[in-house]
């Protein structure tokens, strides 16, 4: 019994609820196809990657050589024909140049990886000329970095001597799969052939070297298997097995949280779609009531009605699917670029069938709790609603804990699913739940101030008064905006504290190359070779015994989560604050009227454990246990790469102790290389780290991070303009009437606009203030709790939220409002009459 | 000079494909302070022809003048002042704003014009009227009759020339509706307020001074009678 | 740094991650009572990591056993922990006059691995080490030097080079030498940590064995000297 004219016309009569309703079901499929599509491109490239980067499926490690039980599990597997394999050794080595040339190192120390031919199984190492790898490196050649190159001052041609083979550098690698970032290595990379294993004479009895086999499975269902097999023979602490699904990697953890971070935001998209649907078919309902009423009073039962009725959100629920799937794939032409950089080129994003079939199945699930409650209470429509025109309806509130409490458990259910983790999944739930009544109470909270202010203003009074028509929506209006804009908000605020703690701390000018180990004799002509300004820093390495006369216990210390007590620190002595160092505790740096030794130390070091001004730590530094006051504590304005010290003493305290200088510089890209030479050559004790690969990886990251979290805020944010368009929507009636009833008493046009327009802003303001507010409380807990950063408010960001979310709902609320100003007074009171 | 003309007014419709003409070449004069009635069957275009002489809606044809002046081609915003000054409406579905209180709804049309006495003056017409005590109730708490009496206190408020009523009892009882009835007859000959009134009732007819009867659009000749 | 690297990707774990970690809270221990009993001499061990103990407590490394087999023989010295892990020669160079504060008597001189792993130049550690031992000899002190030997992955040319300069500065100073401080230790898998390098408790053991005579050696040649000064 589906009356397919009727059902279009009322979808014609009633367009603008239908296109909101429509666009609601859209966002929820864009939102499910689309992360569900991302997350399962970015989970099968990174298994994909996870094999680059190691470079085969099973990884075998060990720092000494590989026991024999394990040795002869691999070479049966291999002569069974389960897997292929492929010997590795690594190690450091003194190469010298055959004829060295004038003005270069004699010798460097090279990072040396002794390969087999199968080497690499995924993933290829790049080799300037563009050759093969495989077909370059063989007996009596070497492939080196460019730097190994650089430094002893050969050319691709000459002679290496390794060990005790003179070898042949052949090529230059450029790229090696599992080395993606050159995080730290005492020398460049020099490739050479298992053939000259036995040649080099290097590996053996007393040697440093790291043993790995690495292992191609041939089918791929028995990698598991394989691995445990292997595990069994292995030597428990000294060999470790790893396959590429196991084996850590920072990238694919990284990319779990990102994903886990960007499926809460997706789940609360969803979320506010639902209201959306739930609201605009509310809307729509009730414009329908009279219809609905003459139904009934025809005869009709509410099961055809309702049955009616769900066809046509079927209708519309299609429409919308079909919208939103073809959204997504328009959306996947705009993914790649925004997540450049941050995966690997190789990913490639695609929709998913797997994500497209879920994205059905779940929309259609949303559809269906959000919808029930509405549809459930056609029930309630007598026909004498035909007659009366104010019915202040009695609702019945049983169905609608039934809808709330189904919408709980799915979204718990969601959350569940997604993240996985039940701990943390509770917390979400519990997390929105608490915004919600945040939310609520704020809105309560206003809106009972707002009812008591009379103001002069005829506008302005009016516009309070459409705030609290009977049988509003103003506060699910406010309670929805605010929640909604309360996690874009502490979106937008968290990200800018991570900016400035990440990003912003590794601006242009952050050092990139850390010299130590400098002698204090060879500042003067150190700062020379160098050629540029610096600070140099001295250190004197101390250790911790005490802290207020309770000893420090070194096995209890190492098993804390990050950074602790028991090891060897960087003492350091000066009399200032260096430029971005703070005093939170304390007068000043140290005390002129204490007498005996003071120490000023970083709040890093108070959260390893409590300390106050006053205390006595007790150090041992170079043998002599000393003692010191703890004068005053100091935090970092910027974080990370630039220096920081946990402990400063005072000039006279430490000036005679035995100390290195260190100091950290930047340098453009091509002099860090030839500068290093020079340092290398004249003072060989004094040790570089190169930071400046590490530090561009991390902007980059940092960078797109920010633009991935904006990109998907949009949803929310595309949610929240729909309900507001919804809620606009569904009391246009009431407008209407105010309209014609302003202009028929003589109030001009304008008149009319302002009110509206008065009453938008009250509405947005209400809630974008009610959003900053539990906004900045939110996100100052996650930065201190949670992510363990410094927390600003920015103010200005703030201001400019609050402002932008206020315009867009006057603007939304105007833009919705033009049609009813025009709204011709005869028209109103016709329709009015009509019977 | 009559206060209220109109000259030749044609009004249709289109329904769907359908053209209905709901009133045509009607000619009329209000004389100041006159109590005029248009009466005729539902249908007949009597509804249509009051909100075209109020200004609420535009004929297809013809001239509306107030008081000498054309405003048939007046825009919106100028025929405010117009509504807000000249004229008072009261409906037959009241219309009252149900979002402010008796009181508010009364008082309205005088903020709207920045009158500081409106409040006051409020008050003194529900006062007139019977509704004191109910001043600070919201529509929805008032009856019919309350209702009709406070909008009708709300059409007085700015001191009109002339009241448009669209079948005031229409939606009251008996009792309800004489007691309207009469008050509006009171104020009209306390002020001398023109009052042109539509309906269907030969018996509210029968109070006016002069009786204008429309029939499928049409002045019925002869019916303008005393 | 790596260090930097796992802070990111912590940081990043931690997003989402609404439940506080808990941190135990040592319980109040004794305080620390600074023992100052009276000793007749003292010996500094000067070294790298082998001499501060890298990955073992304190009393594990060898100072603090060599300290106790002292005073078990019923010499009331004592022996102090001046080992800073990962220093090279150019360190302990630089702070040879520091350690001279302590007035030491005897001085076990085990430096240059560091260098060593670094691919430094021997020439260069023997040139550190020959300036300290002057220093110290200068100052009265008997250096016991501690002879090293390199991993042999460096390749044979350094590895020579390396091990020649110990056997060669005894010899110029007329130095005591342990021929090889990690003699019966390096390259045992069982006496050393996962890392291949840093000896555990039991390779400590066998290193205080091994330094043990020369170290007698030393005491004794002190007290005479004293007992020729008086």
């Amino acid at each position: 019994m589906f009356n397919s004219r009727l059902v279009r016309r009322q979808i014609a009569g009633a367009l603008r609820q239908s296109a909101v309703f429509v666009l609601c079901v859209a966002l929820s499929m864009v939102t499910l196809v689309s992360l569900g599509s991302f997350s399962q491109s970015v989970h099968s490239s990174l298994l994909r990657d996870a094999r680059l980067l190691h470079a085969a499926d099973i990884i075998v490690k060990a720092r000494s050589p590989i026991s024999p039980p394990l040795r002869e599990a691999v070479a049966q597997m291999e002569r069974r024909g389960a897997i292929d394999s492929a010997r590795l050794h690594e190690f450091y080595s003194v190469v010298r140049a055959d004829a060295h040339a004038r003005g270069a190192e004699a010798s460097l120390l090279a990072d040396v990886k002794v390969v087999e031919p199968d080497y690499p199984f995924y993933g290829a190492v790049e080799l300037a000329s563009g050759r093969p790898f495989r077909d370059v490196l063989s007996a009596g050649v070497v492939v080196a970095e460019q730097a190994l190159l650089d430094r002893l001052q050969l050319r691709v041609g000459e002679r290496l001597r390794v060990g005790s083979a003179t070898l042949t550098i052949r090529d230059v690698v450029t790229a090696e799969p599992d080395r993606p970032v050159n995080f730290f290595s005492l020398g460049p990379r020099l490739f050479v052939a298992a053939a000259d294993l036995a040649s080099l004479d290097l590996v053996g009895r007393g040697s440093r070297v790291e043993y790995t086999i690495l292992a191609r499975v041939r089918d791929q269902r028995e990698l598991e298997r394989i691995a445990a097999e292997l595990r069994k023979v292995s030597l428990r602490d000294r060999e470790q097995i790893d396959t590429y699904r196991s084996a850590e990697s920072g990238v694919k953890r990284f990319f779990d949280n990102l994903l886990f971070f960007l499926n809460l935001i997706g789940i609360f998209t969803l979320l506010l779609a639902g209201i959306g649907i739930q609201s605009t078919l509310g809307a729509f309902l009730k414009e329908q009531e009279r219809t609905i009423a003459i139904m009934k009073g025809l005869g009709a039962v509410s099961r055809f009605i309702t049955g009616h009725y769900f066809a046509l959100v079927l209708l519309l629920g299609l429409a919308g699917t079909l919208l939103g799937l073809a959204a997504s794939f328009l959306l996947q032409q705009f993914l790649p670029p925004l997540f450049r950089g941050l995966l690997p080129a190789t990913v490639e994003l695609s929709i998913s069938r797997g994500a497209v079939a879920q994205g059905l199945a779940l929309g259609f699930l949303v559809v269906l709790l959000f919808t029930f409650l509405p549809l459930y209470r056609l029930r309630e429509v007598k026909p004498r609603a035909i007659f009366a025109k104010e019915e202040p309806g009695r609702v019945r509130s049983g169905p609608a804990w039934l809808a709330g409490g189904a919408v709980i458990l799915f979204f718990l259910a969601m959350v569940l699913w997604r993240i996985r983790e039940v701990k943390t999944g509770l917390y979400f739930v519990l997390g929105v739940g608490l915004l919600i009544l945040a939310s609520f109470l704020c809105a309560e909270g206003a809106l009972r101030l707002l009812r008591r202010r009379q103001p002069g203003s005829l506008v302005l009074r009016q516009a309070m008064k459409g705030l609290f028509r009977p049988r509003n929506a103003t506060r699910a209006i406010i309670v929805t905006l605010t929640a909604s804009l309360t996690v874009i908000f502490a979106i937008t605020i968290i990200q800018e504290n991570l900016d400035a703690t990440f990003v912003r701390s590794y601006p242009p000018d952050a050092p990139n190359l850390f010299f130590i180990d400098i002698q204090p004799g060879q500042r003067q002509p150190f700062a020379e070779t160098l050629g540029i300004a610096a600070t140099y820093h001295p250190i004197v390495r101390g250790s911790v015994i005490a802290v207020a006369g309770e000893p420090i216990d070194p096995e209890q210390e190492r098993q804390k989560r990050g950074d602790n007590l028991a090891r060897e620190f960087n003492l350091t002595y000066r009399g200032e604050l260096l430029e971005d160092e703070r005093i939170i505790a304390g007068k000043g740096l140290f005390r002129k009227e204490w007498p005996g030794l003071q120490v000023s130390v970083l709040d890093t070091v108070v959260k390893m454990r409590q300390m106050r001004i006053g205390d006595t730590i007790t150090f041992r530094i170079q043998g002599i246990p000393v003692e010191a006051r703890i004068a005053s504590i100091r935090t970092r304005t910027r974080a990370a790469l630039h220096p920081y010290f946990y402990f400063v003493f005072p000039e006279e305290a430490l000036r005679d102790a035995p100390q290195t200088l260190f100091t950290a510089v930047r340098v453009e890209r091509e002099r860090i290389a030839p500068l290093r030479n020079r340092v290398a050559a004249r003072f060989p004790n004094v040790s570089v780290i190169d930071l400046s690969e590490t530090v561009t990886v991390f902007a980059r990251v940092m960078a797109r991070l920010s633009a991935i979290v904006r990109f998907f805020t949009l949803f929310s944010v595309a949610a929240g303009i729909l309900i507001i368009v919804s809620s606009v929507f569904a009391t246009r009636y009431a407008r209407i009437r105010e309209a014609v009833y302003f202009t028929i008493l003589g109030a001009r046009g304008r008149f009319v606009l302002a009110v509206f327009a008065t009453e938008s802003l009250l509405l947005g303001g209400v809630s974008a203030l009610s959003a900053i507010l539990l906004a900045q409380a939110g996100s100052w807990l996650v930065c201190r709790t949670a992510l363990d950063i410094n927390y600003r408010p920015f103010p200005g960001t703030s201001l400019l939220l609050v402002l932008a979310a206020a315009c867009l709902v006057v603007a939304v609320g105007l833009g919705a409002s033009i049609s009813i100003v025009r709204h011709k007074p005869a028209a109103f009171l016709r329709e009015q009459t009509d019977e | 000079m009559a206060i209220l003309e109109a000259r030749g007014i044609s009004k249709s419709y289109t329904v769907g494909s359908r053209q209905i003409t709901v009133l045509d070449r009607v000619s009329l004069a209000v004389a100041p302070g006159e109590f005029l009635v248009i009466q005729g069957e539902s249908g007949s275009g009597k509804s249509t022809l009051l909100a075209i002489l109020s200004g609420l809606d535009r004929p297809d044809q013809g001239r509306v003048l107030c008081e000498g002046r054309d405003i048939t081609d007046l825009r919106e915003d100028e025929l405010a002042p117009l509504r807000n000054l000249c004229f008072g409406f009261v409906f037959q579905s009241f219309h009252l704003v149900p979002s402010l209180s008796a009181l508010e709804n009364v008082m309205f049309p005088a903020e709207l014009r920045g009158d500081r006495r409106a409040r006051d003056k409020a008050e003194a017409l529900l006062e007139r009227v019977g509704l004191a005590g109910r001043a600070a109730s919201l529509p929805h708490q008032l009856s019919g009759g309350e209702k009709q009496r406070c909008a009708i206190c709300r059409a007085l408020v700015n001191g009109p020339r002339i009241i448009f009523a669209d079948e005031p009892t229409g939606n009251l009882d008996s009792v309800n509706g004489r007691a309207v009835l009469e008050l509006l007859l009171e104020l009209h000959r306390e002020h001398r307020t023109t009052l042109v009134l539509v309906t269907h009732s030969p018996e509210i007819a029968r109070t006016a001074d002069r009786v204008v009867t429309l029939r499928d659009g049409r002045i019925v000749p002869g019916s303008d009678h005393v | 740094m790596k260090g930097m690297v796992i802070g990111f990707t912590g940081t990043v774990l931690a997003i989402g991650c609404l439940l506080a970690g808990c941190e135990r809270r040592s319980e109040p221990g004794p305080a620390v009572r600074r023992e100052q009993p009276a000793f007749e001499g003292t010996v500094v061990a000067v070294g790298d990591s082998l001499t501060a103990g890298y990955g073992v407590r304190e009393e594990d490394a060898y100072p603090a056993r060599l300290e106790k087999k002292l005073r078990e023989a019923g010499y009331r010295w004592r022996v102090v922990n001046a080992g800073i892990s990962g220093e090279t020669s150019s360190g302990t160079l630089s702070r040879v006059n520091w350690v001279l504060r302590l007035k030491p008597d005897i001085v076990i001189l085990e430096t240059g691995a560091n260098d060593g792993l670094r691919g430094i130049d021997p020439r260069l550690t023997r040139e550190n080490i020959d300036e300290t031992v002057r220093i110290l000899k200068q100052n009265g002190v008997t250096v016991i030097l501690a002879g090293m030997r390199m991993v042999t992955n460096l390749g044979r040319e350094y590895t020579d080079a390396f091990a020649a300069v110990y056997p060669a500065l005894a010899r110029k100073h007329e130095l005591i030498l342990v021929p090889f401080f990690l003699a019966g230790v390096a390259g045992d898998r069982s006496l050393n940590q996962p890392d291949g390098i840093h000896p555990l408790p039991e390779g400590y053991r066998i290193i205080v064995e091994t330094v043990w005579p020369y170290l007698l050696r030393a005491v004794e040649g002190k007290k005479r000297e004293r007992k020729m000064n008086r």
